[in-house]
């Protein structure tokens, strides 16, 4: 009788410890894992209970939260990369950069990446926020064009107001990788930052790179998705997306692949889900979205794709070997912030300021969370029943008028950036400039 | 006796309703951090019925006409035509009364929200009338086909101009892409050779010009920034 109890016991320990192994090494970078399979460890609540903190910045916050030993790590608008203390929400460090840092931070053996629309690459203490190594790109900048999106005068070279997000590094084997808009995807030494090689594009990656069986999946701004061998800077191979020399709307690879049992997910700004073999690049099927953007990156478990659209707002299920559609709800407005898979639940962000629970099998809402800022819904950015209101905020397509339009509808409270869940903890930060964690 | 003394109340009532109605009215709806201003004219064009225009400054909308026009007593509703609105938020709508004090006070309705708004009168109306559909010729009148390229996609276009007395020209213009695209029309006008063919509702304008002695329609067809050239030719 008493080994029995001992036996179980140990048996709770060693649960206990492989629990935390999958913990820490589990959620320390963009999707998770180095593969971007959107399949969280974790399971989250199946109803919403209270904000258990909520930790405000100076600016809106883009990125996603990363979380490792108990500490949660993410970027700011405001300039700073931030540690929070993930069961308190205090403030355990921040870094100042010398521009807005709207990308995923990934943690790796004590040391924090992330890059900052200054043009540099930092590489920071975990436990103190000393930086280790900066390294400097060519520079940051927005994917750009002229007329883009039918702005007017349409010979005008504008930047586009839907590139807000920084490529998020990848950590690998002792290298880090992430894209530029300089149009370089870079793979710099994790430890010394001393640059093993860059791979150079005809335009601005903001996408993260995926990872898999030694190959970097990363998608560009000049139409073209490519494969990478990680050790060399290598193309393996290129896949070519949607062009549109007229407005430049419908090109353009923003969304993060996933890699799942050798085939590459990935979404596009001409409106296609694509599933690619992920040795010859070649396309198992498309899934085309009627000119609506895929900037989300999908989620993959159990061979279904889940991934949801921007202005068209729909939320998609879709058989991974067919590209067939499984289920599909209609949102209520863009979704950018990518899906989650945490238990039974799928958790996602949505423009109008509410973070989302589905339930995995159905699709059907569990519950959601609504910010204050888009309660208040100043300026009647959003209808009654909370879809976005474009004639109160596009009002003219002429100068810098869309631009304010789309600072506007990004003003309540939007949710751009993927949830985390952390034992039982959905963490997540919102463009009413505060990381959440609610349970 | 007592009929007619109620007839002539009602209607001196009505009189009284109409000149205080009438006029340009200037002010704001108190939308949640923000003041939305507002211009109204209306004129109920000497008895002929009302017609009204509206200004939203900031928002691009200069006399955009009023539909739905009710005045009755003290009491106006009106919804705006093109602007404000959209498919998913619907038509703006104003509901008002004229205040004891000479203000026109109410509810302005957009996209399911409600603000309050008081307006005051500032002079005579300028009500913008909209552009009426004009008759085109009768060499113009029946069935047009063509076909054109928009985004890379292939599009087939048909248009059946047809007069209406006085009511001018009507047309049916569908476009056929990867679906069947009836496009409500919301002005046609022919000014000698030069036709324009107008859809608000889905923001297309085909303007051209008809070349009698070839049998062609000839002209661009724009949607929001993206234009097409267009030749249409009499449906055989």
């Amino acid at each position: 009788m008493k080994r029995f109890w001992v036996s179980i016991f140990r048996l709770g320990i060693g649960l206990g410890a492989i629990a935390m192994a999958l913990s820490a090494h589990g959620q320390s970078m963009f999707r998770g894992d180095p593969a971007h399979s959107g399949n969280s460890n974790a399971t989250a609540p199946r109803q919403f209970h209270r904000v258990k903190w909520k930790f405000p910045t100076g600016d809106r916050i883009m990125s996603s939260p990363v979380w490792e030993n108990k500490i949660l790590y993410f970027g700011g608008d405001d300039g700073n990369i931030y540690a929070v203390d993930s069961e308190t929400g205090r403030q355990v460090w921040k870094r100042t950069t010398g521009g807005p840092v709207p990308c995923t931070p990934a943690v790796a053996n004590g040391t924090v990446y992330a890059d900052s629309y200054d043009g540099k690459f930092y590489a920071l203490n975990a436990q103190t926020g000393a930086i280790k190594w900066k390294f400097a790109t060519e520079g940051e900048r927005r994917f750009e064009a002229k007329g883009i999106h039918g702005l007017q005068p349409k010979n005008q070279t504008m930047a586009d107001q839907y590139d807000i997000f920084l490529s998020s590094p990848v950590v690998v084997q002792g290298a880090v990788y992430f894209g530029s808009g300089d149009g370089h995807l870079y793979a710099l030494d994790a430890a010394t930052g001393e640059l093993k090689w860059k791979f150079k594009t005809r335009d601005v990656i903001h996408a993260s790179p995926a990872y898999a069986d030694g190959v970097l999946f990363v998608g560009s701004w000049d139409s073209y998705f490519y494969a990478v061998d990680a050790a060399t800077g290598k193309e393996k191979w290129r896949f070519h997306g949607g062009e549109d020399p007229l407005i430049h709307n419908q090109v353009g690879f923003q969304s993060s692949a996933a890699v799942v049992d050798g085939v590459v997910y990935v979404g596009c700004r001409d409106s296609n889900l694509y599933a690619l073999d992920a040795a010859t690049g070649k396309e198992k099927w498309k899934f085309f979205n009627e000119l609506s953007w895929v900037i989300v990156s999908p989620a993959i478990k159990d061979g279904k794709v889940i991934f949801a659209t921007s202005d068209s707002s729909l939320y998609h299920v879709a058989d991974a070997a067919t590209g067939k559609s499984v289920l599909k709800q209609q949102d209520k407005a863009y979704i950018f912030s990518s899906p989650v898979i945490a238990g039974d639940v799928v958790l996602m962000g949505v423009l109008n300021g509410t973070l989302q629970a589905r339930d995995l099998k159905t699709g059907e809402p569990l519950w959601d969370f609504q910010t204050e800022t888009s309660k208040q819904n100043k300026g009647w950015v959003l209808t009654a029943d909370r879809k976005f209101n474009e004639p109160m905020f596009f009002t003219s397509n002429w100068r810098e008028a869309p631009v304010v339009g789309t600072e506007r509808q990004f003003s309540i409270g939007a949710i751009f950036s993927t949830p985390l869940v952390m034992n039982g903890v959905v963490y997540f930060g919102s463009t009413d400039g505060n990381l959440y964690a609610i349970d | 006796m007592r009929l007619i003394a109620t007839i002539l109340f009602a209607s001196a009532a009505l009189s009284q309703a109409a000149e205080s109605a009438a006029g340009r009215w200037e002010g704001a709806a108190q939308i949640p951090g923000h003041e939305l201003k507002l211009i109204v004219d209306l004129s109920d064009e000497g008895g002929k019925g009302w017609v009204g225009s509206i200004i939203v400054p900031g928002f691009g909308v200069k006399g955009a006409p009023l539909v739905d026009l009710h005045v009755r007593g003290g009491d106006l509703a009106f919804a705006i035509k093109g602007a404000l609105g959209n498919q998913r938020a619907g038509r703006a709508e104003l509901k008002a009364h004229l205040t004891p004090d000479g203000h026109l006070a109410g509810d302005f309705t957009q996209g399911g929200n409600t603000a309050p708004f008081v307006l005051e009168k500032t002079g005579p109306a300028q009500v913008d009338l909209p552009p009426r559909n004009t008759a085109v010729s009768k060499e113009l009148e029946g069935e047009w086909q063509g076909d054109y390229e928009m985004m890379g996609y292939a599009r087939h276009a048909t248009m059946k101009f047809a007069n209406r007395g006085a009511d001018g020209a009507a047309v049916e213009f569908v476009i056929v892409g990867k679906k069947v695209n009836n496009v409500p029309v919301s002005l046609v006008t022919q000014d000698g050779d030069f036709v324009t063919v107008k859809s608000e509702e889905f923001g297309i304008t085909f303007e051209g010009r008809f070349v009698k002695e070839a049998g062609e329609l000839k002209g661009t067809l724009s949607q929001g920034p993206m234009e097409a050239l267009l030749l249409l030719r009499r449906t055989p």
